[in-house]
Order: structure tokens, then sequence, then C-alpha cells
């Protein structure tokens, strides 16, 4: 029962996402933290008001964090389906090192 | 980007790609703003050469000139969102005699003007700073602290020559200068010529004039000089 706890802890600590969910991860850092830059330096030169620029900086860059960090559950719609492990019989006739395997 | 503790440290690395971005962008935009500081009246008021000692015990005395100006300015245009503070300073100058160094300038006054945004690091008590803070209160720049209007000046400093000697001495000038502090980017200091749309400083000199006589001790004791400080 604790062992199980504590694996679940772990995973959610770990936060392992899927391939799919690392590439959207990934393009939502670069395009968000490129906006949420751009939307500080413009609001703050419009409005001559540089607190306002590094405080917005700061804010979208928290969101980001947010929404990127967690193992949310639409990074992990993919998961990797391995195959079962089976026990199967070595195939007649295989030749590894020009030796007949028996 | 498959575990959390990556996902952190990815995020993190590209916000500071980004915090450099926008910081070089900020930098930028101030040569966009055009400066047009000028100054209006620059003048002394009252020219006094007294006799004191660098410090209390010294056995050395040496002359000090004591100016005071008026100083007229409209700096308002060096305040943008990128400006921390203005520093402004006078000096005064005076040719050396033939044969020794070639430049006497000393500062006599300075000031250190905060941009709203900077209000907070001013070096002030706390009731001077609160009502700094108010008088900007809502206001993310402030052009109008750039608008000087100074009358018969007490000078911060009392200068003096390695010499010792003050008195007399002529074609004295004084000049104002400034620097401009950012947040981010290159501090402006000493622009003597047109830069694109900044514009170097306009009628920041004084007319010559000549300091006078030691003054003679007055009835009841002169006030003495301590400039150690």
């Amino acid at each position: 029962m604790a062992d199980q706890l504590l694996d679940q802890l772990r995973d959610v600590v770990e936060g392992k996402i899927d391939f799919e969910g690392q590439k959207l991860a990934e393009r939502i850092v670069n395009f968000a933290l490129s906006l949420v830059g751009a939307i500080a330096f413009l609001a703050g030169w419009l409005l001559q008001d540089i607190k306002l620029a590094v405080y917005l900086g700061l804010v979208g860059t928290a969101a980001v964090f947010l929404i990127v960090v967690p193992p949310w559950p639409f990074f992990n719609k993919n998961p990797i389906n391995w195959l079962p492990v089976a026990v199967v019989a070595p195939p007649v006739n295989l030749v590894i090192d020009e030796k007949m395997l028996k | 980007m498959y575990s959390s503790l990556v996902r952190v440290q990815n995020t993190f690395g590209f916000f500071t790609t980004v915090v450099c971005v926008v910081a070089a962008l900020i930098a930028a935009t101030d040569f966009l703003a055009p400066r047009t500081p000028s100054v209006g009246v620059i003048k002394p008021t009252n020219v006094q050469v007294v006799k004191g000692r660098p410090h209390y015990y010294s056995p050395k005395k040496e002359e000090y000139a004591i100016i005071k100006f008026s100083l007229d300015a409209d700096l308002s245009s060096l305040f943008t969102w990128n400006t921390k503070q203005l520093f402004v300073y006078v000096t005064a100058e005076w040719p050396s005699a033939p044969g020794q160094n070639a430049t006497n300038q000393a500062v006599i006054w300075d000031s250190i003007i905060t941009s709203p945004s900077a209000d907070h690091l001013a070096n002030l008590g706390p009731i001077a700073k609160k009502k700094l803070i108010r008088s900007a209160q809502g206001k993310s720049i402030d052009p109008s602290r750039g608008k000087l209007s100074i009358r018969n000046q007490r000078p911060k400093y009392q200068i003096t020559h390695p010499s010792g000697k003050m008195a007399e001495i002529e074609d004295v000038v004084l000049r104002v200068h400034y620097n401009v502090q950012p947040w981010v980017g290159v501090l402006t200091w000493n622009q003597d010529t047109d830069f694109f749309k900044w514009k170097a400083i306009k009628k920041n000199v004084s007319k010559r004039f000549s300091l006078p006589a030691i003054k003679k001790r007055e009835e009841g004791g002169a006030r003495k000089i301590d400039a150690s400080h």
C-alpha cells in the first residue's frame, strides 16, 4: 500500500509525458515566451511604463511555467504501446555467427 | 522535455534569452527618443574666496571659492520610459597658468533627479521619499522634473586648487553637465556633439567672471570652512 502511494507520488513529481507531448511542450514554450516578451516590450513602450513591461514579462513567464511544467493530461494523449512481454520460441533456422541454432 | 525538471530547465533557459532580447530592444528605443536639453540661465550670483583648512587638524591653510549660482534648464526631454535617473552637475572651469596642468575643473554642485520608476531608490528620508512618490502618483514618467529653476543656490562643494591659491583667478566659467542613467542600455556621458536625434546641450556655459580677493575677517569672527566632507 505504502509502496503504491510512493510510486504514484514519484510519478507525479517526475512528471513524465509522452513523445508527442514533449514536442507540444517545446512548441508552447518557444511560442508563448516569445509572445510574452513581445507583448511586454510593446505595451511598455507604447505606455512609456517600464514597470509594466517587467510585470507583464514576469507574470506571463509564470503562466507559461504553469502550463508547461506539470504533466497535464493533454501531454499524455499518445502513450507508447509497448509490445507485450511474451515467451516466444526461437525461430527455426536462425543463423548467428554462421552457426545453426538448434 | 520528458520530465518536469527538464521542462523547468528548458523554460527558464528560453526565458533568459527572451529577457536579453527584450532588454536590447528597450535599450534601442533610447535612440528613437529625441533629446533636446537646453540651459536658459547659468550665472554666478555671489562669489567669495575665503581661507580654510582641508580638515580640522590640518596645519595647511588653503583658499576656497564659494560660488553661488542661478540655473534655469529644460532637461525634460531626457526623461523616457528607460530613464532611471538623471545626474545634473555644475562645474567651475578656468585656464591654468602657463606651464601648468592644462585644465582646472571642479564640481561645485550636483543633483540626482529620479524618474518615477526609480523613486523607491532615491536617497531620501522616509517622509521626503513618500512625498516624492506621491508627486508622481499614476505617472510612469514625469518630464516636468527635468525643468530646473534654481535661484542663488549655495554650492554643495567649496573648491580649491592644489596650489592652495584661489583668489583673483580670472576667466572662470560655470558649465552645466548631465548624465542620463538608463534602466538598460548605455550611460550617456558628456555628449557635446549632436548624435542623430540626440542634440548636444545648448548654452550650458556661463559668461566669464573673476574670483574676488580673499574676504577679510568680519566682526565677530569669520565662518570657518571644513572641506573634509
